[in-house]
């Protein structure tokens, strides 16, 4: 021991957990050994300022526990709300414009003065009239096709 | 313990009614404000709540809790800046006369009421230059006599590793003391000293 430097004793354990044949030995060897001396002093002073540190206790307040629900329900309450948010923004855009069409419908029902009422029969006319315009506007048909070919018989003969 | 699991609120304030001393104790190891250890120890308790259905009850349930604790105060003090060396000219009065008072006994009693809040405040301020894992293990092991294996457990580090940290903190916080005492002028009174100065 008195050739060998304790310095790596001193930083594999506490100095408090030696032992005395260890502690003897230290001693013995610091006695000639001006480094380690101070490396000795250096980690006797260490182990006390650790202990005292560890020894520092703070207890909790009486109604800490109080306090953690609370914290845990505020938490609860805001984890909720960015689900509800997503949900608003995916649903936004269809919600939105059901709303607006919903509006527009009513603006059409209530708001806005209806067609006048006409009588029955011009009501009628306009029908069938209507209804023949769009038959034939775009195709002939089987009578149409058959007095044409007919008529263009009688003409050669 | 399974009501707290299916999410009934009551059974959890009971947990941490009952175990609030426990988690205290750990979060004072990495702070020494009341703001602070509250505030980590209230965090440690929301994580637990949203993390109970993992405890599936193989180890003790204060074994798991302190797990949390620690890992929740070291990634809080990690996301504090370090401090820088500390110095012999930041050394306050009662800290200075502290070394004074130690360095001429050489036993290692512990200090008084007072005299202990000065030790603490000193170690605070030397420990505040070692990485938290390191700060944890030689708060453990050294101040309270924690075997490598509750350590090893509380943090979920491998012995080896927490046997390094620990080697490591001790030489490190050594080498600070070391330096802090050469700056302030200390002499060692060393017999060699002694006989060299006669």
């Amino acid at each position: 021991m008195n050739e060998k430097h304790i310095t790596e004793l001193l930083d594999n354990a506490s100095i408090a957990t030696l032992s005395e044949f260890e502690l003897k030995e230290v001693r013995i060897h610091v006695k000639s050994c001006v480094s380690c001396h101070k490396a000795y002093e250096a980690a006797r002073l260490s182990a006390l300022v650790v202990t005292s540190r560890a020894q520092t206790t703070i207890e909790p307040a009486p109604f800490f526990h109080t306090r953690v629900m609370a914290a845990l329900r505020e938490q609860q309450a805001v984890d909720s709300v960015p689900a509800m948010f997503r949900l608003w923004k995916s649903a936004r855009a269809l919600v939105s414009s059901m709303a607006v069409t919903t509006a527009a419908l009513a603006v059409l029902s209530f708001v806005l003065p209806g067609p006048a009422v006409a009588d029955d029969q011009t009501l009628s006319a306009y029908s069938v009239e209507s209804v023949i315009m769009d038959q034939g506007s775009d195709e002939l048909s089987y009578e149409q096709v058959l007095s044409a070919i007919y008529a263009e018989e009688d003409e050669a003969n | 313990m399974r009501q707290a699991q299916d999410g009934d609120e009551s059974a959890f304030a009971e947990i941490v009614r009952r175990y609030s001393p426990r988690v205290f104790s750990v979060a004072t190891k990495f702070f020494r404000q009341r703001s602070l250890v509250e505030e980590a120890a209230q965090e440690v308790f929301l994580k637990a709540f949203t993390q109970l259905g993992s405890f599936e009850g193989r180890g003790s349930f204060e074994g798991w809790l302190t797990r949390i604790a620690t890992n929740t105060c070291l990634n809080m003090v990690r996301s504090s800046k370090r401090r820088p060396e500390f110095t012999v000219s930041d050394l306050t009065d009662d800290e200075s006369s502290w070394l004074d008072q130690q360095s001429a006994s050489e036993g290692l009693e512990q200090p008084s009421v007072e005299n202990s809040v000065v030790a603490a405040d000193l170690a605070d301020r030397l420990l505040g230059v070692l990485p938290p894992e390191d700060q944890q293990a030689l708060l453990m092991i050294d101040g309270e006599n924690a075997s490598i294996k509750e350590v090893a457990e509380a943090t979920g580090w491998s012995e080896s590793k927490v046997k390094v940290r620990a080697f490591r903190a001790r030489k490190k916080l050594r080498e600070a003391m070391e330096k802090l005492l050469d700056h302030k002028g200390k002499k060692v009174d060393s017999p060699l000293n002694e006989q060299v100065s006669k």
